[in-house]
C-alpha cells in the first residue's frame, strides 16, 4: 500500500490548524477550515496563562536506588522548543513524565500554564498533548481513525467533531491514505505519526515530545520538526526530548543535556557548540605513490609529538585520524605535514561541534 | 462546569469505549463465536446431568416441582454472568496497562472513575444481555417451565446485582494494577463464591453450617432472587428480599471498590510505575 509521506506546505504548518490567543481566548488564525472543530472550552480558559508556560524547579526522581532525576530546573516560554538531550538513562523520560503529571516528583515543583502538574485537573490535561516514548500507546485493533475519533471523544468532541478533526489530522501526518487501516498494521514510523496526531487533537498549548523521531526516516523527521515549528510559532510551548543531538540545531531555542539525572548544560544551541573543543580531525592526504599504513611513518615524523595520527580505520586509503594533544595547533600540523612533502587534499572534525559538546558534557567523549 | 454538567460530560463519553470495545470484539470473531458455543456446551453438558437427578431431591419453588435443568439453569447464567464481568472488570485496566494505553487514557481530560467504568461498560452491558439470551434460549430449547411474568423481576435482581459484582471487580482491578499479578485470585474468589451459592446445587447437600454461611452469600441471594418469580412465578413479591439485601450491598461494594481502585491508582503514579506491568 502507497502512504504519502508529511504534506509539505510552503508555510511550513497546517492549512487547518487554528490557535486561540492565550491572552483574550479569541481566534488568532485566520487560516482554519470551516469544518474544523472548536476546541473544548475548558476551566484554564479563564484563568490568567502564566508566563513561563512550563516551570519545574529543582526536580529531583528516583527509582530505588537509581537517580533518576537531580535538581533539575526547567522553563518554557510559549512558542519556544526546549530541548531535552541526553544518552539513555539520562533522565529524559522521567523529566517529561513529570511534566505530564504522571510521576511525582520527591522534591521539587513542576507547573505547566502556573498550575501544579501534580494535581493535573482536566482543565489543565484538556491543554497538553502528549506524545510517548515506545510504539505501545494506542489502540492496535482499531484503525487509526478510529483511534483519533476515541481519544478525540475523550477530549470531549461530539462524534462528528471528533471525526472531522482525525481525518485533518491523519492528512496533516501523511496517514489519510491509511486511516481506515487497523493500526497494528502500520509501521512504526506511521503508528509514531498517529501518535503525533493525538497529541495535536485539541491544538495543545503545551506540547510534550519523547523522542518523536526516534522510528522517522529523515524526510519524516524534518518534516515532524518542521510541523512542531510551526505548531511553536503559533505559541505552543514545546519540550522535545531526543537522543539526536543533530535535529536539533536550528530547531531547539534552548537546550538541557541531562547526565546522570542532572542537567550538565542548560542554553542555546549556540552556547552548547561553543563549548566543543574539537581535537579530532580526519585528514585526507596523499604523498607521491604512498597511502594508507605506508605513509604512517612520514606523518608521524612531520606531526611529531604535537598530535598522533593513524590510518583511519574503515576509511579510505587516503584517510588519517589526527589526534590534536593538548596545546597543539591545527594549522601548526598541517603546515609542518605539507613542509614534509605529504599533500593535504581535505580536513574535517571527526565530530560535529555540537556531538563534540554533547559526548563531552554527556561524559562520553574523549 | 457545575457537577451536573461534569457528569454529564463525563457519560458522553462512554459510547466511545463502548464503540472501540465492540470494534475489537469483532475483530475477534471467533472467541465471539466461541463463547457461544461454550456456553451451549455447558447447557447440554448440565441437560444429561440432569437426566441422572432424581427431581424429588431438588427444592420446589411456590410448591412447583422442578426439572434439574430449570433449577440449574438460573445458576449457570449467574455464575457465568459473575465468572466473565468479574474477571472482565478486574483486568480491564490491567489490559490498558499491557497495551501501554492507560498513561494516554490518563492524559485526557477524562476522570479515573470514568476510564474504570469505560473500559468495561461494553462488557457490562454485553454480559447481561448474554445471560438473559441465555435464559431464553435454553427455556425453548429444553422446553423449561419458566414464567413469563418472572422475566422482568428476575431482570431486576440481574440489574441490582450488578454494581455488586462490578464493585468487587473495580476492588479486584486496584489489587491487579498494584500486585500486577490478580486475576489468578479473583478466579478464585469467583469460584468459591459460585461454589456455595446453591448454583448448580442445592444448599441443603452441605453441611448444616457451611449451608448457613451460604444463606449468607450475595451469589446465593441473587440466585435465588432469581428463580423465586422464574420458577415459582410469584412475580414481583418473590424479588423483594433480593433486592432490599443486594441494594445496600451493591452500594457498599461499589463505593469500597472505586475507593480501592483510586487508592491504587494514586498509589502507582505517585511511584512512576503506572506503565510497567
Amino acid at each position: 500500500m502507497h502512504v504519502r509521506r508529511f504534506r509539505r506546505t510552503s508555510a511550513s504548518r497546517p492549512a487547518t490548524l487554528t490557535r486561540t490567543s492565550r491572552a483574550t481566548g479569541a481566534s488568532a488564525s485566520s487560516t482554519s477550515s470551516a469544518s474544523t472543530p472548536a476546541r473544548p472550552r475548558t476551566g484554564l480558559d479563564q484563568l490568567t496563562q502564566a508566563a513561563p508556560v512550563v516551570e519545574a524547579h529543582d526536580l529531583a526522581r528516583r527509582f530505588g536506588e537509581r537517580v533518576a532525576l537531580d535538581g533539575v530546573s526547567l522553563t518554557v516560554d510559549s512558542g519556544e522548543i526546549a530541548a531535552l538531550l541526553g544518552p539513555n538513562g539520562a533522565g529524559k523520560t522521567t523529566l517529561v513524565r513529570v511534566l505530564t503529571g504522571l510521576v511525582k516528583p520527591d522534591a521539587g515543583s513542576a507547573r505547566l500554564l502556573g498550575v501544579d502538574t501534580w494535581e493535573c485537573p482536566r482543565e489543565l490535561r484538556a491543554r497538553m498533548g502528549l506524545v510517548p516514548s515506545g510504539d505501545r500507546s494506542l489502540y492496535l485493533r482499531i484503525s487509526g481513525v478510529e483511534n483519533l475519533v476515541f481519544f478525540g471523544r475523550l477530549h470531549g468532541m461530539s462524534r462528528r467533531e471528533a471525526t472531522a478533526r482525525a481525518w485533518e489530522l491523519l492528512e496533516l501526518v501523511g496517514l489519510e491514505d491509511a486511516g481506515r487501516l487497523r493500526s497494528a498494521f502500520y509501521s512504526h514510523g506511521m503508528q509514531k505519526r498517529l501518535s503525533i496526531a493525538r497529541a495535536l487533537l485539541t491544538e495543545p498549548s503545551v506540547l510534550l515530545i519523547d523522542e518523536a523521531t526516534h522510528d522517522l526516516d529523515p524526510e519524516g523527521a524534518a518534516l515532524m520538526r518542521e510541523l512542531v515549528r510551526g505548531l511553536a510559532d503559533e505559541g505552543a510551548a514545546v519540550v522535545w526530548a531526543t537522543q539526536r543531538i543533530e535535529e536539533i540545531r536550528g530547531f531547539a531555542d534552548e537546550v538541557t543535556l541531562l547526565r546522570e539525572g542532572k542537567a550538565a548544560f542548560q542554553g542555546t544551541v549556540s552556547q552548547l557548540v561553543a563549548l566543543s573543543v574539537p581535537r579530532r580531525y580526519v585528514l585526507r592526504l596523499r604523498n607521491g605513490r604512498m597511502s594508507g599504513r605506508e605513509l604512517e611513518p612520514v606523518l608521524r615524523e612531520a606531526v611529531a609529538s604535537r598530535a598522533t595520527i593513524a590510518a583511519a580505520d574503515g576509511g579510505d586509503a587516503d584517510d588519517f585520524l589526527l589526534h590534536l594533544e593538548a596545546d597543539a595547533v591545527l594549522g601548526d600540523v598541517l603546515s609542518s605535514l605539507t613542509a614534509g612533502g605529504v599533500d593535504v587534499l581535505g580536513c574535517r572534525e571527526e565530530r560535529s561541534e555540537i556531538e563534540n559538546a554533547y559526548l563531552n558534557l554527556a561524559g562520553s567523549g574523549e | 462546569m457545575t457537577t451536573g454538567a461534569h457528569l454529564t460530560g463525563e457519560l458522553r463519553k462512554l459510547p466511545a469505549f463502548v464503540r472501540r470495545d465492540f470494534i475489537v470484539a469483532w475483530s475477534y470473531r471467533l472467541p465471539f463465536v466461541g463463547d457461544w458455543v461454550g456456553l451451549a456446551l455447558q447447557a447440554f453438558m448440565f441437560y444429561f446431568v440432569g437426566l441422572m437427578v432424581d427431581p424429588a431431591k431438588l427444592p420446589s419453588f411456590g410448591g412447583t416441582p422442578t426439572t434439574y435443568m430449570e433449577f440449574v439453569a438460573v445458576g449457570i447464567a449467574i455464575s457465568a454472568f459473575l465468572t466473565l464481568a468479574l474477571g472482565r472488570v478486574a483486568i480491564g485496566m490491567q489490559q490498558e496497562q499491557f497495551a501501554g494505553t492507560l498513561e494516554s487514557l490518563l492524559m485526557t481530560p477524562t476522570s479515573p472513575a470514568t476510564i474504570q467504568l469505560g473500559s468495561v461498560v461494553y462488557d457490562l452491558i454485553y454480559i447481561p444481555i448474554r445471560t438473559a439470551v441465555f435464559l431464553v434460549v435454553i427455556a425453548l430449547a429444553f422446553g423449561l417451565d419458566f414464567h413469563a411474568s418472572g422475566l422482568v423481576p428476575a431482570l431486576v435482581v440481574l440489574l441490582v446485582f450488578i454494581p455488586f459484582v462490578w464493585g468487587l471487580g473495580v476492588a479486584s482491578a486496584g489489587a491487579t494494577l498494584t500486585f500486577r499479578r490478580g486475576s489468578g485470585l479473583v478466579g478464585l474468589g469467583s469460584t468459591v463464591l459460585v461454589l456455595f451459592s446453591g448454583a448448580f446445587y442445592p444448599l441443603d447437600v452441605l453441611p448444616g453450617w457451611v449451608a448457613s454461611i451460604a444463606e449468607l452469600n450475595p451469589i446465593t441471594i441473587a440466585v435465588d432472587g432469581m428463580r423465586e418469580p422464574l420458577l415459582a412465578g410469584t412475580g414481583w413479591e418473590g424479588v423483594g428480599r433480593a433486592v432490599a439485601i443486594l441494594v445496600p450491598l451493591s452500594a457498599i461494594s461499589l463505593t469500597l471498590g472505586v475507593y480501592a481502585f483510586r487508592a491504587a491508582l494514586r498509589r502507582e503514579r505517585r511511584q512512576g510505575t503506572l506503565g510497567l506491568y
